[in-house]
């Protein structure tokens, strides 16, 4: 056990350290002179000149990416060129908003769609089961911008039911807060529902299918406690894998229900970011949401080598 | 009992009603995608205007012909260019010595972890606004999906008899790639570029929608959705069409990838 969570450890050091190279090469090709940009096109040479060398900007590429790591390591990723702060600060205060966004719109997923796949399995081949099945490919395949400017005209414009715009932290009260993200986040749990649901539908089903849920029914066990006891806790292993994966995935692309609900999260820094070529704020933007994308895999990974018994065993089977 | 392959049926049906939509746009375009008529806009739907107005009274049904070329152009290239940069990562992968393997594949790895949205901005900064700019920001994503692809099956044929014996008869690693393992690996190719031109129509639009993608006044679906995200709640019908259509794209191409699927490999999950 221990051995393969060292091996998982190394291998996802190695995967931060490309994610980093990654982004620096990338962002350090972006056109423009950020000394020039800083000083205006009027600028004399020799101040421009002055102010590449205190930015660094003249030393050659790999002591320019090192150093960056080096003070990326030490949590100082810079001062922002348009908010004039410091990255670090900025990107923190904005992660509670798109924290809590992935984290509700998740567990809003996993609860339904495990509802969903149970109803399929239960009803397996029957009409409610095809049904469930087509509904959830149609729902999540519905861009998500479009589904919030329908739920905006409809929830916020007629009904009246969620505030339109901005977002209420919750020390302003936890219900304001929840009545807040409520709407973006089940915009954002319906774009993972059909993937999700898939999953659990086909472990419920294969699990249910082993031997040992007929040695349940052999031994006289209770349809609910052989269900819960052995086909639901077999089952959950192969969807958590999943969960983790999506909700990595989740944390990365809540842009643009952020930008449509005005929610002052990491996506619309990144969005700033693009827009006015800010590169201190891009890279570490672009570098914190890889790397908690790398985080939560690995911690799903040794989460789901300890609740399951035959990676355990196996010392990591899986690659 | 021989079940309809739902997916399929459904699928071949949406992606022909795009298509048709995007060669309708070569032969009859009622208006030209950027021509303003000022007295009317928000014009309700009529026999002028099919679908009606946007805020500059240009004609929405135009636009949606239109925006179905950016949205097909776009996507099909980058996944184009991801599925062979993509397959030639994997491929050299799977068939380096274990060390150069282990390190390509925690590079794909490292290109995973860039969610697609994420990386098709930071790109779009990087390249400049435009359509070209676009496919090749797309595409930066889908070359790991590709390269996982083709990696995991090219390990699977290693193990196969008939690798085994054309390696015996000296073949090269070239030529045991592309005359065995390339023609074995197409299938499942075809259902995972399908799905994948879903991905980058939505990516597109979504880019699109944030400013980064299509420009004014071309026409993009994601465009003509944010530029009506500011009148929805007086002009709530202008988002309509371009939001169905758009759907009808996603929706198509993945259930397109699922019903190739379906024929290949039969249902495997389903007992």
């Amino acid at each position: 056990m221990l051995r393969y969570i060292l091996k998982r450890i190394l291998s996802a050091l190695l995967v931060l350290f490309f994610v980093s190279l990654i982004t620096f090469v990338v962002i350090s090709v972006i056109p423009g002179d950020r000394a020039i940009l800083a000083l205006g096109i009027d600028a004399t040479k020799e101040s421009v000149e002055a102010l590449r060398s205190s930015m660094g900007l003249d030393k050659p590429f790999f002591e320019r990416y090192f150093s960056w790591l080096i003070s990326a390591l030490h949590f100082d990723l810079g001062v922002s060129d348009v908010y004039g702060e410091r990255v670090g600060s900025l990107i923190l205060s904005r992660l509670p908003v798109t924290f809590s966004l992935t984290l509700f719109s998740i567990f809003i997923a996993s609860v339904l769609s495990a509802l969903l796949a149970l109803l399929c399995q239960m009803k397996k081949g029957k009409g409610l089961d095809g049904a469930i099945r087509g509904g959830v490919i149609l729902i999540s395949a519905l861009p998500s911008f479009w589904i919030s400017l329908v739920a905006l005209i409809f929830f916020c414009g007629k009904l009246k039911w969620f505030p339109v715009n901005g977002y209420i932290s919750p020390d302003k009260g936890f219900l304001p807060f929840l009545r807040s993200i409520t709407l973006p986040s089940i915009i954002l749990a319906l774009g993972e529902l059909s993937l999700l649901t898939r999953m659990f539908r086909s472990s419920l089903i294969n699990s249910f299918n082993e031997d040992y849920m007929t040695a349940c029914k052999v031994k006289g066990l209770g349809r609910v406690r052989s269900m819960v006891h052995y086909g639901l806790r077999s089952a959950i292993i192969a969807p958590i894998t999943l969960i983790g994966n999506q909700a990595a995935k989740l944390f990365g692309g809540t842009v643009v229900v952020e930008t449509i609900f005005s929610l002052p999260g990491i996506g619309r820094l990144l969005l700033v970011a693009v827009e006015q070529h800010d590169i201190p704020l891009l890279e570490g933007v672009v570098l914190f949401i890889t790397t908690m994308v790398v985080v939560m895999n690995f911690l799903t990974d040794i989460f789901v080598a300890i609740a399951d018994p035959l990676i355990r065993q196996s010392e990591g089977g899986v690659k | 009992m021989k079940k309809k392959n739902f997916s399929l049926i459904l699928g071949v049906f949406f992606v022909a009603i795009i298509i048709f939509l995007f060669l309708l746009s070569f032969v009859y375009l009622p208006y030209s995608e950027d021509q303003m008529d000022t007295k009317n806009r928000f014009s309700p739907p009529s026999s002028s205007h099919l679908l009606g107005t946007d805020q500059f009274g240009r004609d929405i049904f135009s636009r949606i012909l239109v925006s179905t070329r950016s949205a097909l152009a776009v996507s099909t290239s980058s996944v184009l260019m991801g599925t062979v940069f993509g397959l030639l990562l994997g491929a050299l992968a799977a068939l380096s010595p274990h060390f150069i393997e282990s390190i390509l594949m925690r590079f794909v790895d490292a290109m995973m972890a860039f969610p697609g949205i994420l990386s098709a901005m930071v790109l779009s900064a990087v390249l400049g606004k435009g359509v070209m700019n676009a496919s090749i920001a797309i595409a930066f994503f889908m070359v790991p999906v590709f390269a996982r692809l083709s990696y995991s099956m090219i390990l699977e044929s290693k193990k196969k008899e008939y690798i085994k014996a054309a390696k015996s008869y000296g073949a090269s690693t070239p030529r045991l790639f592309i005359f065995h393992m390339l023609p074995e690996m197409f299938t499942r190719l075809i259902t995972q570029l399908s799905s994948s031109i879903g991905a980058a129509i939505l990516t597109e639009s979504s880019l699109s929608f944030l400013g980064l993608g299509i420009q004014p006044p071309g026409a993009s679906l994601g465009l003509m959705l944010s530029e009506a995200k500011g009148y929805i709640l007086i002009q709530p019908y202008q988002a309509l069409w371009p939001g169905v259509i758009l759907s009808i794209a996603v929706l198509g191409f993945s259930l397109l990838g699922d019903g190739i699927n379906e024929i290949i490999k039969g249902e495997p999950d389903y007992e």
